[in-house]
């Protein structure tokens, strides 16, 4: 049993690694401007004479796949976070709201600035987006004493999300402004414009929550067997579940600041790196839900800019559509393997 | 002999209002008591405030010696296990794993097991007879099963008390038996203190080495399995009007 588990682990984790290879390199190598490989190879490296052709890798397909990548890998993990916290299989930071949340402060805070003629800080996006998902999930945790039964719960957070996104969607139709084109892109989601200072900042951001994470890997395996026996076994329930929401929060705060509501990864991607690895053991599950979100997202975002070029689909058409039959899929056999 | 667990004047319920007040139990290593009464009597209030579910409204608990306020939550993790009525549905998780989980207040900062801990896991499956199911998904095993896994989960803790609310509730005859033999055992081999409650009176009175009648407002009597379960007095406790106890066979009867 043990060994089996060690070679389900081991070739999981090769699996994720060759498929982050591969679309990594299948990402620089993708776009509307065709370049070979050995070109690529030679920007890479430093060389590379066509100035164009440089900036074209460097500071837009570069930062861009980075971007996809730690995104990604952060709502991915900030699902699973929500989930073990909900103890429900759907949960998810767009699910329950926390990303409509998100994306209504920024908003606000983005008209508010631009209206104004002042640069918005990717700071001060990161910082309104963290208010917005916490006052989103908020709201969830006020409905939550209320409501005990969790199907009810996610209801309400669908419901809280159509709320904030409606009242987003009519602060963009208002605001007029010529940049507002701009938040209308970002308001739909996607990781375009991405550039190294913001990556550097989302790096920072998401590694930091991400180290946290894996030290609360220990309550977390305890949590998972409910709230009564992780209080026996010495949990200290309130802070570890304060510790939860306000990483899950935190992680899904940063990827709507800087690329917009993105759907679906958070829910889907726990449930296919827990079909993949065969367990929920939280030491596996942090790495192997960053590198399954990155990737997936790396993979949808080459779809969102290269299947209907010129035009670029919003990242979370592209998400939805590879994440939403997974979600339907997992119910399904959830359902099946109890009865 | 000093007892393991004690309660002082203890007041439980919920929301702050007091609903039994004044219960004053003791536990001792090696002995088995048992909480019994009709339904609503307070039992599970009563184990959930020992447990620290529920916050004590007055009185004490005290942990060998100390009270449950004084102990740091490691401190009483290592010496108190429980098997409460709530499912327990773990995601992909073996018996093995979730036996494994009550190392929890001795493991390091993530929680990996060492090989002495493995060694206790293996133990504990042992010795609640577990082990030709422990590789099976936790998800996948019978009810009777189940409560033996978190019986051996329990046990991994290596506590000196086990608290245990109607673990024989929905278990068959044969489940039911075999789960109470094997505390049995445990509280033999382990030199454990068990406190539990029951619904059914025959395996109440066969397992107690004093049981603890709860009705409703109060503790209404504590005392040896013999002078418990008496015809008048289990008549009186689940108000009996037309029906009675057979105290040969442990059964209540309802006379037509």
């Amino acid at each position: 049993m043990e060994r089996k588990r060690a070679k389900r682990t081991y070739l999981g984790f090769s699996l994720l690694f060759v498929l982050l290879a591969v679309f990594l390199i299948w990402n620089l190598l993708a776009g509307s401007v065709s370049l070979s490989a050995s070109e690529i190879w030679q920007i890479l490296l430093g060389g590379g004479e066509d100035l164009t052709q440089r900036r074209i890798i460097m500071q837009i397909r570069l930062p861009r796949m980075m971007a996809a990548l730690i995104l990604g890998g952060a709502l991915s993990v900030s699902g699973y976070l929500l989930q073990t916290f909900f103890h429900n299989p759907i949960a998810g930071p767009f699910v329950l709201g926390i990303s409509s949340g998100a994306k209504l402060a920024v908003s606000l805070v983005m008209i508010f600035l631009l209206s104004r003629g002042v640069k918005s800080s990717s700071a001060l996006l990161i910082g309104a987006a963290f208010v917005g998902a916490m006052l989103a999930m908020g709201l969830i945790l006020l409905i939550s004493q209320y409501v005990d039964q969790m199907s009810l719960l996610v209801v309400c957070g669908v419901m809280i999300g159509y709320i904030c996104s409606a009242l987003t969607d009519f602060l963009v139709t208002f605001a007029d402004d010529s940049n507002i084109v701009n938040l209308h892109n970002w308001s739909n989601g996607s990781f375009s414009g991405m550039k190294w200072e913001d990556v550097e900042t989302m790096a920072w951001v998401c590694g930091a929550a991400l180290l946290l994470t894996f030290f609360l890997s220990k309550p977390i395996r305890a949590y998972q067997l409910g709230e009564v026996y992780a209080r026996n076994l010495g949990v200290p329930i309130r802070a570890f579940r304060t510790a939860l929401i306000l990483l899950s929060s935190v992680l899904s705060a940063c990827v709507t600041a800087f690329a917009g509501p993105v759907s679906f990864v958070g829910i889907a991607l726990p449930h296919l790196m827990k079909a993949l690895f065969k367990t929920a053991e939280p030491l596996l599950m942090i790495p192997a839900c960053f590198l399954g979100g990155g990737i997936f997202c790396l993979v949808c975002d080459l779809i969102a800019r290269t299947a209907f070029a010129p035009a670029a689909v919003s990242i979370s058409s592209v998400t939805a559509v590879f994440g939403a039959p997974v979600v339907i899929y997992m119910m399904i056999c959830r359902k099946a393997g109890r009865t | 002999m000093k007892s393991y667990l004690k309660t002082e004047d203890l007041a439980v319920g919920y929301h702050g209002k007091p609903l039994i007040e004044e219960v004053s139990l003791c536990v001792q290593r090696g002995k088995i008591v048992t909480l019994i009464g009709p339904n609503g009597s307070g039992k599970s209030t009563i184990l959930k405030t020992i447990i620290g579910q529920l916050p004590e409204l007055s009185g004490a608990v005290y942990l060998d010696g100390e009270t449950m306020r004084s102990r740091s939550r490691n401190d009483i993790a290592r010496r108190m296990a429980i098997l409460m009525t709530v499912r327990v549905e773990p995601e992909l998780m073996t018996c093995r794993d979730v036996v494994s989980s009550g190392r929890y207040p001795y493991t390091g900062k993530l929680g990996m097991l060492r090989e002495e801990d493995r060694k206790i896991v293996e133990q504990s499956l042992a010795q609640a007879d577990a082990l030709s199911f422990a590789d099976s998904p936790f998800s996948a095993i019978s009810d009777g099963q189940r409560q033996r896994i978190l019986l051996a989960r329990a046990l991994c803790q290596q506590p000196q008390l086990i608290v245990l609310d109607e673990p024989t509730s929905y278990l068959d005859i044969r489940y039911k038996l075999e789960l109470l033999s094997v505390l049995k055992r445990m509280v033999r081999e382990n030199d454990l203190a068990v406190l539990l409650s029951l619904h059914e009176l025959d395996l109440a009175r066969r397992i107690s080495d004093t049981v603890v009648c709860v009705a409703g407002d109060r503790i209404d009597r504590i005392g040896p399995p013999e002078e418990i379960f008496t015809s008048d007095y289990i008549a009186q406790l689940y108000h009996l009007e037309r029906g009675k106890y057979d105290p040969c066979f442990s059964t209540l009867e309802f006379v037509p």
